[in-house]
């Protein structure tokens, strides 16, 4: 269908705050049908980027298109088509889960009675029904994610753009949205994610982008990223950090 | 940069005590980065400055006045009244309308290893630390004035004295009333005694009220005088009437009553440290959650509320039934709420029987017609609909940045907009009803009902329409406590000049309405309600339309504003 577009595809995207470069510009295609991770130290710009790319925040420079549509001139038609997790972005939290899924999915314009058998099972899968009317502000963090996910899912995006989903997730947790995550990819659906656990990012991604400063330093497959070595020790040498302390913290022993 | 540390200094003691000075470095500190790179707060805050050194000069002539002028007999009632509506209206305003400046949070310092007097004190010199307290501090030395010219230097230096403590004693009792009415605000199941609470302070304005238009109408200058006396006596008068009284020769008295300014401060700051207290705490864990079980019906029937089951199951009716939770479930907007119903019950009743009051002390009996005006009447509905409106006015402030779910589902800002109308006006339009019933039956006027109720929508949707631009405009965010009287540092003067610029423009667009009850007579009585309801309807209508497509074109700048910045 729209298999000659890219399932995301950022241009020149660029963005200063108060003076400070945050993304220097931009480029990257999200092959369809891809799991696409998005690494970074913390500061790197993965959460700007992510934000100028499904919309909510505007950039400088450059633009998004989504399978095709641009997220800015054409924004309803490519926001019909992306389900997003933002991070450090609150939900409706005073809402019940079953609250917060029916409002989002009746936000997307979909029927009543699909919203009610989507979010049915959803909760029941992600182990939140359990919480009944509790208030999502009362949740814990893990269940906050697996919320967020939800709404995120419930209307069938074709592109899913998630910020940082296993932050404070524990295990179990983790391992649900893993399996959520990959049978998304194995029926059709691109992800999206950033992260910084190198892990979770070569168990699961065919993809990888390596940002630091604002910039792409290393984009592709990830075999061909990694090049026969392992994930952590090619971001340590792009990113160019330090290793050990010496002398300084003398202290810390008593 | 870290500071270099010569030797080892783990195991050793804290070296320097925390002393007040720190909390008042800390907040102009903050402050100062707070205006960083934001030429508009530096703008807003210069602007608060000169407002506020106009406000001061004007008191202090005010203040002075019987001292220059030389009459002595006038001397105690300016000191009594004028200072006891200074800690009423500091104990009030915060409440009603402004919010506390809460630039040093409390809970920030839970985790120091701070006692709580260190804290206590801390928290309270920093507080000193605003325009607001300088600009009464200035007014109020017209006192000093006065109390110097009547009775010398030593008059003068007690008054100075009075009226420093008597600075204290504001900046004291509006700490510690916000903190202990949040504090009960959070815990939900006090909510109800929050709302009584809310009327005894609103009501006090009314016996306040009638005070000063008795002493316009120079009536009963005695009876004036006394009661000047016995509020000299009270807290509320005692620190700004001692400089008066070693003026006029009651040299025993001023100790006295400094050391009653001194015993309310102590009792205030202490009463402040326990729900300080417990304020830190509750920033820590909100308490148990409550798992609350036995769901009914799909998803979509929990969303929305039972008033609301004739609603459409599409956007529209999502956005309505969210808006209409969150504005019982959220306490900063719940706290609005109940301002708006006390305030907007209290203030009218109390503005038209204030002018029956008024003859019943100079006319000759106790006849029941009331002086109350159609005119006074719609005026005072005026103010309600202002009131009322206004709390709209940061309505995407309170969202913060969970609007990011709307922008990213793609909402058009005309239907964001009339949805949140909607959900505020099923709120609010009862209670209008009921305002305008009640205030037409307690000052024996049924028959105005209509005329009440007509230009109190037409007040209301004039304003939805202003606010709705002041809400896309001038948001600007909230700071994610559960304090619903918090605001950020700079956003305090920002928020009191949207909120007069918002109610000016209010009150423009519903002149009309005034107008026509002033000049149409008795046609009018009957005519006002459909009119003012068609008129405001129409104005929110046409408000949510235009104001909607500015929203549309800055969505994400409204989304950026209003995330608080960590």
């Amino acid at each position: 269908m729209t298999a000659e577009h890219p399932a995301l595809s950022l241009r020149g995207l660029a963005k200063q705050f108060d003076g400070k470069v945050a993304v220097a510009g931009v480029d990257l295609d999200v092959p369809a049908g891809s799991f696409y991770g998005l690494l970074g130290p913390n500061g790197a710009g993965k959460t700007t980027t992510l934000s100028m790319a499904v919309g909510l925040l505007r950039p400088d420079a450059g633009g998004a298109l989504v399978l095709g549509h641009d997220v800015w001139s054409d924004p309803v038609r490519a926001k019909q088509l992306l389900g997003v997790m933002p991070d450090g972005v609150r939900l409706f939290d005073r809402l019940s889960g079953a609250e917060l899924l029916a409002y989002h999915g009746l936000l997307r314009g979909m029927d009543p009675a699909v919203v009610d058998q989507r979010a049915a099972e959803l909760l029941d899968v992600l182990a939140l029904g359990d919480a009944g009317r509790t208030l999502v502000v009362d949740y814990s963090a893990g269940m906050k994610k697996k919320i967020g996910l939800a709404c995120a899912l419930l209307h069938g995006p074709r592109l899913l753009v998630l910020d940082e989903p296993f932050e404070a997730v524990d295990p179990v947790s983790a391992a649900l949205i893993r399996d959520i995550l990959h049978r998304y990819v194995t029926g059709g659906g691109t992800v999206v994610f950033s992260s910084h656990v190198m892990e979770v990012v070569e168990r699961l991604c065919s993809h990888v982008a390596i940002l630091a400063a604002g910039t792409i330093k290393r984009v592709g497959p990830i075999d061909e990223v990694r090049g026969g070595r392992s994930l952590e020790q090619v971001f340590v040498e792009v990113v160019g950090g330090r290793t050990a302390t010496g002398e300084e913290l003398a202290w810390l022993s008593q | 940069m870290a500071v270099a540390v010569t030797g080892p200094t783990l195991s050793a003691p804290p070296a320097r005590p925390v002393s007040a000075r720190h909390f008042v470095r800390l907040k102009l500190r903050v402050m100062g980065n707070n205006f960083r790179g934001q030429g508009w707060r530096v703008a807003l805050f210069v602007g608060g400055a000169v407002a506020g050194l106009w406000f001061a000069g004007t008191g202090f002539f005010l203040f002075a006045a019987p001292g220059l002028a030389d009459e002595g007999r006038y001397a105690l009632m300016v000191a009594a009244f004028g200072g006891g509506l200074t800690v009423l209206g500091w104990l009030l305003l915060p409440l009603v309308f402004f919010g506390v400046d809460e630039t040093l949070d409390p809970a920030r310092f839970a985790l120091l290893p701070l006692s709580r007097r260190t804290l206590v004190t801390g928290l309270f010199a920093a507080a000193l630390v605003s325009v607001p307290t300088i600009t009464v501090l200035l007014a109020l030395c017209g006192l000093v004035v006065t109390a110097g010219s009547l009775g010398g230097w030593s008059a003068a230096a007690v008054a100075f004295v009075g009226v420093v403590g008597g600075l204290l004693l504001c900046v004291a009792a509006a700490r510690a009333v916000t903190s202990a009415f949040a504090t009960a605000l959070r815990s939900r199941r006090v909510r109800d005694l929050a709302a009584v609470l809310l009327a005894v302070l609103a009501a006090l304005l009314g016996p306040l009220q009638l005070l000063g238009i008795a002493a316009l109408s120079d009536a009963d200058w005695d009876r004036l005088q006394g009661v000047a006396e016995v509020v000299g006596w009270t807290p509320f008068g005692a620190a700004w009437t001692a400089g008066i009284d070693v003026a006029e020769g009651r040299v025993w008295a001023a100790p006295v009553k400094l050391l009653i300014t001194a015993a309310t401060i102590v009792a205030l700051l202490a009463w402040w440290s326990r729900s300080l207290e417990s304020a830190m705490v509750g920033a820590a864990s909100a308490g148990p959650a409550r798992v609350q079980r036995g769901t009914t019906g799909g998803a979509v029937t929990q969303l929305f509320p039972r008033v609301l089951g004739w609603a459409r199951r599409d956007r529209f009716g999502a956005l309505v039934a969210r808006e209409a939770r969150y504005w019982w479930r959220d306490a900063r907007r719940r706290a609005n709420l109940i301002t708006v119903a006390v305030v907007g019950l209290f203030v009218p009743v109390m503005v038209n029987l204030g002018g029956s009051g008024f003859t019943i002390d100079s006319a000759e009996g106790f006849t029941a017609s009331p002086a109350s005006s159609p005119g006074l009447s719609s005026l005072s509905m005026l103010f309600v609909g202002l009131l009322a409106a206004v709390t709209l006015a940061n309505q995407f402030g309170f969202d913060g940045s969970a609007y990011a779910a709307n922008v990213v589902a793609g909402v058009s800002g005309q239907q964001e907009l009339r949805a949140r109308m909607a959900a505020f006006s099923l709120y609010v339009l009862p209670m209008l009803v009921v305002i305008s019933a009640v205030v037409a039956v307690v000052i024996g006027e049924p028959g105005w009902i209509g005329l009440m109720a007509g230009t109190l929508l037409a007040t209301y949707g004039a304003g939805l329409a202003v606010n709705c631009f002041v809400s896309v405009l001038g948001a600007y965010s909230l700071p994610e406590t559960s304090n619903p009287f918090a605001l950020n540092s700079g956003a305090g003067i920002a928020k009191s000049f949207l909120t007069l610029l918002a109610m000016l423009a209010t009150a423009v667009a519903a002149v009309p309405m005034v107008v026509a009850t002033a000049l149409l007579g008795d046609v009018w009585l009957w005519l006002a309600l459909p009119v003012g309801a068609a008129y405001g309807l129409g104005a929110a209508l046409l408000g949510a339309y235009l104001a909607g497509d500015v929203l549309d074109r800055r969505m994400p700048e409204l989304l950026s504003t209003v995330t608080p910045r960590r």
